[in-house]
């Protein structure tokens, strides 16, 4: 009877490694000013925010100034809110986090994010206020702006001029004729659009003046069957139709740039830095690229975008708060924050910065976009649609694959009001 | 007998080895001599290792989940380590969707499928390594190892590959070959298809296991009954049912119970490949927990659906059990 308990309970055991989570306790944090010697500030910054020269000389001046060591420790994007969640919850956070704009407000609702509202006031008065605005939740300012972007239009001159087409589009419509023409006269694919980047669709719905969320009472709901969300996605359907882009994908499976740069793609749809993830892959696509702010349906006023942008954040858990603070002054000063514009093409946290882009291509095509750019609806609740699988992609495969976008956002409406109705 | 379970142990089962373990030789402790304590305590001092590493490394995290299924636990409890008790909700909740009882019968169906597909091709293969000259013999037994042994995430990686629709090989071929309409071919659009793919991928990781543990269980079957057999003018098939079959019966039942484990509870062939999509139709069980748990945060429900998967398992897997406890008893 024995060994036959002993069975049991082993055959028991040898299922149960199925799944387990943990979460664990230890909680205290002191901010300790004056004697940083010795102390070592950790950074967590995403995959392409940080461009060597200026880890290089913010390091140096950190040092200088506080005695401390700072070390980066670089991020990826894919599952980046599962893995922050996680380092919040230790004893041993990151010191300074980077966190996504549209992130932000979720975790500033978790409570795991310092109150920064002093350093606002210390060094924050000219931040642009569209841009500051997403790491504001309950009057306090939960992290500082860092640095946005929008997508432009990235095409391959060659092509281009193969199809007789002299000079970029300034409309939407002179856009798809172009299209329309490189798929005619070259054999090359006129633009690689996958059924999924959804933040160029989150754009688009800027672009109509759509929200993707609405507030029914006091909670908030899935917006996706307003018919100017349906207009959205039919300009996103006619791009993809110039595109033999799997539908399901998005544009980082493959990477869109790394397709582009076989240099038998005329045009896609992205970030600065792809350009540089293009040329990576294949150095002779260098002279051939080109950019352009994605026109919209008037010349006066080019097409919505979504405005990507990054902001730093103090752990509350860290005990070295203080010195984070140190930190934030000297990397979001003038001198550095022009500096990271300069170097990677994207927009400052200020207005005033913004000559530091003067002569980068990609930052000229995206500066106009920026000015009529939004971000996805900037409350705590959003985090959780966007988690994989995320059901706005769902929608617009869908679309893609031929139903009506009233279907298709019925069939996702449930999963995204279960989402958004998740209690923090 | 002994032959499986040497095969069985592999990186991701320790438990399995242990199974064997707690068998301890019969008739122990009648030393010459009075018996002595020292001797009568010596199965459990044996025993002792393998229990406690089952109990730390499995124990304990099933203890911590359990409570954990009886908890609200969202980002903002475990960021500011808040413990809310929130009783069955969290059952309640997985229990009155539709979803949950969707996900059981689409695990269901998924490894019957596969288990089936495994043993049939596993036991094809098996008996055919029995049958080839030496040579042959070893070049499948190299072919079926390597197979074996490569890294399920790899694998996985090689098959979406495999399978691109853009710059995949299949389509390559297909479209070679003058099936055109298949050069830009999605087949991860739909949930058929995803499961396919993902099928092929799973049987062919398994079916070296189960060939070359049966083609080490045949040759234990004694030369002399299949002449017995012929001379009492048994045919192939005769033979086969009447000898090989009844020899191999106990080795494909823990077979195919195993397989049936590791089916079920098979998570990175199917995430890797499409995350459970198209639209979470080829969500199984542990991605059911996965998506629900770790992907949306929501991480007492996900504790709550991967102790539920332990109680689908242990209701598929009853009948071995039983059988096995059975047995077990009778030779008592």
């Amino acid at each position: 009877m024995k060994r036959k308990l002993a069975a049991a309970i082993v055959i028991a055991g040898m299922m149960v490694s199925v799944s387990a989570c943990g979460g664990d306790d230890g909680d205290d944090k002191n901010a300790g000013p004056d004697s940083f010697k010795g102390q070592t500030l950790t950074v967590w910054a995403m995959d392409g925010s940080t461009p060597d020269q200026w880890v290089k000389d913010v390091t140096a001046a950190f040092e200088k100034k506080t005695g401390a060591k700072l070390k980066f420790e670089t991020q990826k994007w894919d599952g980046i809110q599962q893995k922050i969640t996680t380092a919040l919850s230790e004893s041993n956070p990151p010191d300074v986090l980077e966190v996504g704009n549209t992130q932000t407000p979720a975790y500033a609702a978790t409570g795991g994010l310092a109150d920064l509202s002093d350093l606002k006031k210390e060094i924050g008065a000219d931040w642009t206020p569209s841009v500051s605005q997403s790491s504001v939740y309950d009057g306090k300012q939960y992290a500082a702006p860092w640095y946005f972007t929008n997508r432009v239009v990235i095409y391959n001159k060659k092509i281009w001029a193969k199809a007789g087409i002299k000079d970029t589009p300034k409309t939407r419509d002179e856009f798809f004729k172009d299209l329309e023409t490189i798929g005619k006269k070259t054999d090359a694919e006129p633009i690689y659009l996958p059924g999924q980047n959804w933040y160029f669709f989150d754009g688009l719905t800027i672009g109509q003046g759509a929200d993707l969320v609405k507030k029914e009472g006091d909670k908030y709901v899935s917006n996706l069957g307003d018919p100017k969300v349906a207009k959205a996605m039919e300009i996103y359907k006619k791009y993809a139709s110039y595109s033999k882009a799997p539908k399901d994908k998005d544009e980082a499976t493959p990477q869109q740039a790394e397709v582009f740069a076989k240099g038998n793609t005329g045009a896609f749809i992205g970030m600065g830095w792809e350009a540089g993830t293009a040329v990576a892959a294949n150095k002779a696509i260098e002279k051939d690229l080109g950019y352009f702010t994605i026109p919209g349906e008037t010349p006066d006023k080019p097409e919505g975008v979504f405005l990507g942008g990054s902001n730093l954040a103090v752990a509350q858990g860290s005990e070295k708060q203080a010195l984070a603070k140190e930190f934030l002054k000297i990397a979001l000063s003038d001198q550095y924050e022009g500096q990271l514009a300069k170097l990677n093409g994207v927009i400052p946290n200020k207005k005033s910065l913004e000559s530091n882009l003067k002569g980068n291509a990609v930052a000229e095509a995206a500066v106009p976009g920026s000015a009529v750019g939004g971000t996805t609806p900037l409350i705590p609740e959003w985090g959780a649609v966007e988690n994989n699988p995320n059901p706005i992609k769902s929608y617009m495969t869908a679309v893609l694959n031929g139903k009506s976008p009233a279907d298709a956002a019925k069939q996702v409406e449930d999963e995204i009001n279960k989402r958004l109705a998740q209690q923090n | 007998m002994s032959v499986q379970t040497e095969g069985t142990d592999t990186a991701g089962e320790p438990a399995v080895r242990k199974a064997r373990v707690p068998a301890p030789p019969r008739g122990d402790g009648r030393s010459p001599g009075a018996p002595s304590r020292r001797h009568a305590a010596a199965p459990y001092l044996l025993l002792l290792p393998a229990l406690l590493a089952t109990a730390v490394l499995l124990g304990w995290p099933l203890v911590k989940n359990g409570m954990l299924s009886f908890q609200n636990l969202n980002p903002r409890q475990l960021i500011q380590h808040l413990t809310e008790w929130n009783g069955v909700d969290n059952y309640q909740e997985v229990l009155s969707g539709d979803d949950f009882w969707r996900v059981v019968g689409r695990s269901v169906v998924f490894t019957a499928a596969n288990v089936v597909l495994i043993m049939v091709l596993g036991t094809l293969v098996g008996l055919l390594l029995a049958r080839l000259g030496k040579k042959m013999r070893l070049l499948l037994m190299v072919g079926l190892v390597l197979a074996w042994a490569m890294p399920v995430i790899a694998a996985t990686t090689v098959y979406q590959w495999l399978f691109a629709q853009r710059f995949g090989v299949v389509n390559w071929v297909l479209d070679k070959l003058g099936w055109h309409s298949m050069a830009d071919h999605n087949w991860l659009q739909t949930q058929f298809s995803t499961f396919a793919v993902v099928t092929l991928l799973i049987v062919w990781q398994s079916i070296p296991f189960v060939a070359i543990n049966l083609y080490a269980a045949t040759t234990t079957i004694p030369k002399e009954l299949y002449e017995a057999a012929s001379l009492d003018g048994a045919g192939a098939w005769k033979g086969f049912t009447s000898v090989t079959l009844p020899f191999l019966r106990p080795f494909l039942y823990a077979t195919t119970f195993l397989e049936v484990i590791w089916v079920f509870k098979s998570f990175a062939q199917i995430f890797a490949m499409n995350q459970g999509g198209p639209d979470h139709l080829t969500e199984t069980l542990p991605i059911y927990a996965y998506v629900e748990g770790v992907g949306n945060q929501h991480f007492g429900v996900g504790a709550a659906i991967s102790f539920l998967t332990i109680l689908v398992l242990l209701a598929i897997t009853s009948y071995y059990l039983r059988m096995v406890l059975k047995q077990e008893e009778d030779e008592l």
